[in-house]
């Protein structure tokens, strides 16, 4: 593996001498605000069809050097603001090029700069896939304390409690393997042992945004990405010192129903963070703390956590710089798994009702980034990601587990010509499980990518790509699988932007599917391992259009057609089998085995509408997605697979006040396992009705303080609406929460 | 204007009703019908009480019967009640039998034929069998909450089935 990286970066460096020699000039500026004519940080400013870039600083000036001359089209984006567009810069040689711009304030974001589609960063209408974005402001407004709680906002994308769903690629499988992958600043996070996403350890508060991209996309990103991938990027440090600050306190009001009642004082869920930053010289780095208390609107929901961030940049040169992160988070909470009926469904079954999870997760990671030119640079990544975790029953452990997971990213980025872009890079991973239900069994991998994108007239752009991965687990035979991609932009007009892509994704069993050995835990459930697994295999096939009407309003809509082969499900089934090496015989008993068992085929329309009713004061969202998910197996719906999302959310604006509302309705699922309900059992497992739920919040700036200061008041859930996510757990009843956030 | 009337609307009509709700209450048991074939009927003086049992253990041997009514909590259960009787000289009966949630691996009706309460004087006339098989006890999986219905047992007083123990 180290002489794979040795080879990758030598490659690279020989790559980094080869273009640094050529004739360039500069481009500088400011951008302010076009109504206050405030200078604007943090705003990117990236030279059309190329990878030359910079953002703005506290004075809103950039300087880009280096930049080869010729005729330019010059984007500067932010979030808030209506991305402003400057024709015809013109770059001379060994001469500075100034431009002055003014941004708009705009609610509605029409043309953002993503980073996933194609790990660089280009404009959405570049991008051939359908593509969605979250908002740091976003994070904060709706009080996201657990970013999956962000994802239900979501056009196409729906949780089963924490397993993230989106157009249907994923059913059920208790935290065992995601069909979807989870990147943090592009590296994959998911754990070493189950293969899922740990939502908790990623800091929301130091997320900038997060990027959504639908459909398979193991071309650029390998294993897991399989329905889609999920990229949370964390913010930058300015230059300037600045500590926030950010509590909030919330209580969960009763259920409708007095038998649901189980405690007699109210339940609270209360939280406070803590951060510093700060910059000297070329060093930048943020420190960050957090506690929350949830006490759970459910018996034995309990759940406490602690949280450590830190952050270093380092700017070795104006082209070159470092960052290094390190993450910790420590958590208790109870662990309700399932109700003890619906006659008692804010209470666990009885089996549960003492078991807690104590964990410790976290990361360490650092990149390296350099530009050599303005037509290549390159960065190279590297995580640690250690989890272990164990469950206990009053005190007393019952189940440990620990994985480390190690993994290196090398990825350069050339720009051949005018429009013609290569991004290319190599991966490695090792992970390691030593645990008492899924044994200790050592993992590897590798893979090699490339993607070009060339721009064949000014208004067609076509992508094209592939990438090998091969991986190893324990004793198994190592397995390979190839992942092509296909996609073009047709700009049809300023306002119409067409799209087409076919992508491909696959995922290797999780070492917790592969390797699972559960016997006497909770409920009467035996889990038996299933070494005979492969790797599941898909393709998505969508066509697009982006559509702006005026200026107002934007529209986005997609049909997509998605294929999966091997699908693994854990079927629950009455099996012969030894329990242990104690008993004498073999004997009947309901146990729970995965194994690849579906063909099937996803297809659908999805639709986002952004209407700005009153320029910079009423404003909202729409998004619907329907899906009609087939298991090809057995010529019936697909499990826990929704076939109609349904978001809305209105914002309106009062100078210092905001009252926002979202809305989100989810058919009912038309088909769960109803054998986990039955053999299990799960009493009124089957009891599910379609998830109709309404949020509310106010928030107000308050003024005059000399530094910024925010009060929210958010309810959830406003209207009480019992629903499962998950079969046999209420979700989260009315609640009320107050938050207060500043920056000193 | 229509368009945001709708949005807001939408929401609160489609939220107006409060979601899952707790079910009504269902005692768990078994019921049915049990029917008696015609002219059957053995004479009063040997019919001391008929009940309809189910047991949760099988196959079942002459201690298993009575250490199965004593335990605590019993694993054999007995309808009416041990000091009552079904109705006797009756075409058919429907009934209705509360049990705690378990799988039910043998249900009968037990004839008590003499005073003496000792396996002698039992013997089992009718069985809920599985399928064709009449010779074949079913099992029955009681859930909470669940009534199960359609346990349909029928008695020939001439052609017992096997006995159990």
């Amino acid at each position: 593996m180290r002489s794979i990286f040795h080879s990758a970066l030598f490659a690279l460096l020989l790559c980094s001498t080869a273009f640094g020699q050529r004739v360039s000039g500069s481009l500088a500026g400011s951008v302010t605000d076009a109504a206050t004519g405030a200078p604007l940080l943090g705003v990117n400013v990236v030279l059309r069809g190329t990878i030359i870039g910079a953002a703005t600083n506290a004075e809103g000036k950039f300087h880009i050097p280096r930049v080869p001359p010729g005729s330019y089209t010059l984007l500067a984006s932010m979030v808030g603001y209506e991305q402003a567009v400057v024709e015809d810069v013109v770059i001379r040689a060994d001469e500075a090029t100034e431009v002055s711009i003014q941004l708009k304030q705009s609610v509605i974001q029409i043309d953002p700069v993503v980073v996933t589609a194609s790990r660089r960063e280009q404009s959405f209408r570049e991008v051939p896939v359908s593509i969605s974005t979250v908002s740091a402001q976003s994070l904060l407004e709706r009080n996201i304390v657990s970013l999956d709680d962000a994802l239900r906002y979501v056009p196409g994308v729906n949780l089963l409690q924490d397993q993230v769903n989106i157009r249907g690629s994923s059913g059920y499988s208790r935290g065992v393997g995601s069909r979807v992958l989870i990147l943090l600043d592009g590296l994959p996070y998911l754990t070493g042992d189950t293969g899922e996403i740990d939502w908790e350890t990623i800091p929301v508060h130091q997320v900038e945004k997060i990027e959504v991209v639908k459909g398979a996309g193991s071309a650029l990103y390998g294993s897991s990405a399989l329905g889609g991938v999920i990229n949370v990027i964390t913010r930058g440090i300015g230059s300037e010192p600045v500590m926030r600050f950010r509590l909030f306190s919330g209580m969960y009001d009763d259920p409708r129903y007095a038998k649901w009642r189980w405690s007699d004082r109210p339940r609270w869920n209360s939280g406070a963070m803590l951060d510093y930053a700060a910059a000297n010289g070329p060093l930048r780095y943020l420190v960050s703390a957090s506690h929350t208390l949830d006490e759970g609107y459910r018996q034995n929901d309990l759940q406490r956590r602690w949280s450590l961030y830190s952050k270093a940049i380092y700017e070795l040169s104006p082209y070159q710089s470092m960052t290094v992160v390190g993450n910790l988070l420590l958590r208790r909470r109870g662990n309700f798994i399932w109700w003890e009926s619906l006659h008692a469904a804010t209470r666990p079954d009885r089996s549960q009702l003492n078991n807690n999870v104590t964990s410790r997760r976290g990361n360490i990671s650092a990149s390296y980034k350099e530009f050599v030119d303005n037509s290549f640079f390159y960065t190279v990544k590297g995580m640690y990601f250690g989890n272990f975790w164990n469950a206990d029953s009053a005190g007393s452990v019952y189940t440990e587990s620990a994985s480390d997971l190690l993994s290196i990213d090398a990825q350069g980025t050339y720009e051949a010509g005018r429009g013609n872009v290569w991004t290319f890079g190599t991966v490695a991973n090792y992970d390691r499980v030593r645990s008492t239900i899924f044994g200790h069994h050592p993992g590897m991998g590798g893979a090699l990518y490339a993607q070009n994108e060339r721009s064949l007239t000014p208004t067609l752009r076509l992508t094209a790509g592939a990438r090998y991965d091969i991986q190893k687990v324990s004793r198994l035979a190592a397995e390979g699988a190839v992942s092509p991609k296909l996609g073009v932009t047709y700009q049809a007009s300023d306002k119409t932007t067409l799209r087409a892509s076919y992508g491909s994704g696959f995922r290797y069993p999780s070492i917790g599917e592969l390797f699972t050995t559960l016997s006497g835990g909770v409920g009467s459930v035996v889990v038996i391992p299933s070494e005979h697994l492969k790797a599941e295999k898909s393709w998505t096939m969508e066509f697009g259009v982006a559509q702006t009407i005026g200026d107002r309003v934007f529209l986005d809509a997609a049909i997509f057609h998605n294929e999966f082969r091997d699908l693994i499900e854990a079927g629950i089934r009455i099996k012969r089998v030894k329990l242990s090496p104690s008993d004498t015989a073999e004997m009947d008993r309901a146990v729970i085995q995965f194994d690849n068992i579906t063909r099937a085929r996803i297809q659908g329309g999805e639709l986002g509408i952004k209407v700005d009713w009153i320029k910079n004061m009423l404003n909202s969202e729409v998004g619907y997605t329907y899906t009609w998910p087939i298991d090809l197996s057995s010529r019936s719906v697909l499990r826990f697979r929704p076939r109609h999302i349904f978001y809305t959310s209105t914002s309106l604006m009062l100078g210092n006040l905001k009252l926002s509302s979202d809305f989100r309705f989810i058919s009912r699922i038309e088909k769960i396992d109803d054998n986990l309900v039955r053999l299990v059992p799960i009493i009124h497992g089957d009891q599910r009705v379609p998830v109709k739920v309404t949020d509310v919040r106010v928030l107000y700036e308050l003024p005059r303080l000399g530094f910024p200061l925010r009060v929210g008041l958010n309810v959830n859930n406003l209207f009480n609406y019992h629903y499962v996510e998950l079969i046999g757990n209420l979700a989260p009843l009315r609640t009320f929460v107050l938050s207060i956030e500043g920056a000193l | 204007m229509p368009l945001r009337i709708l949005l807001v609307l939408v929401p609160l009509l489609l939220a107006c009703d409060g979601g899952l709700a707790p079910p009504p209450l269902v005692e768990p048991g078994i019921g049915g019908t049990v029917t008696f074939a015609q002219n059957t009927w053995p004479p009063r003086d040997s019919l001391v009480n008929l009940w309809i049992v189910a047991s949760q253990v099988y196959p079942l041997d002459s201690a298993k019967v009575f250490a199965g009514i004593i335990a605590n909590p019993p694993t054999i259960y007995i309808y009416p009640a041990l000091d009552r009787s079904l109705p006797l000289y009756v075409d058919s009966l429907q009934y209705t039998f509360p049990l705690p949630p378990a799988t039910y691996r043998y249900i009968a009706v037990l004839q008590r034929h003499r005073d003496e309460l000792s396996i002698r004087s039992l013997r089992v006339v009718g069985l809920y069998t599985a399928g064709g098989n009449s010779s074949q006890p079913n099992v029955v999986t009681v859930r909470p909450f669940e009534f199960v219905g359609s346990i349909n047992i029928h008695v020939d007083f001439h052609n017992p089935p096997p006995q159990p123990f």
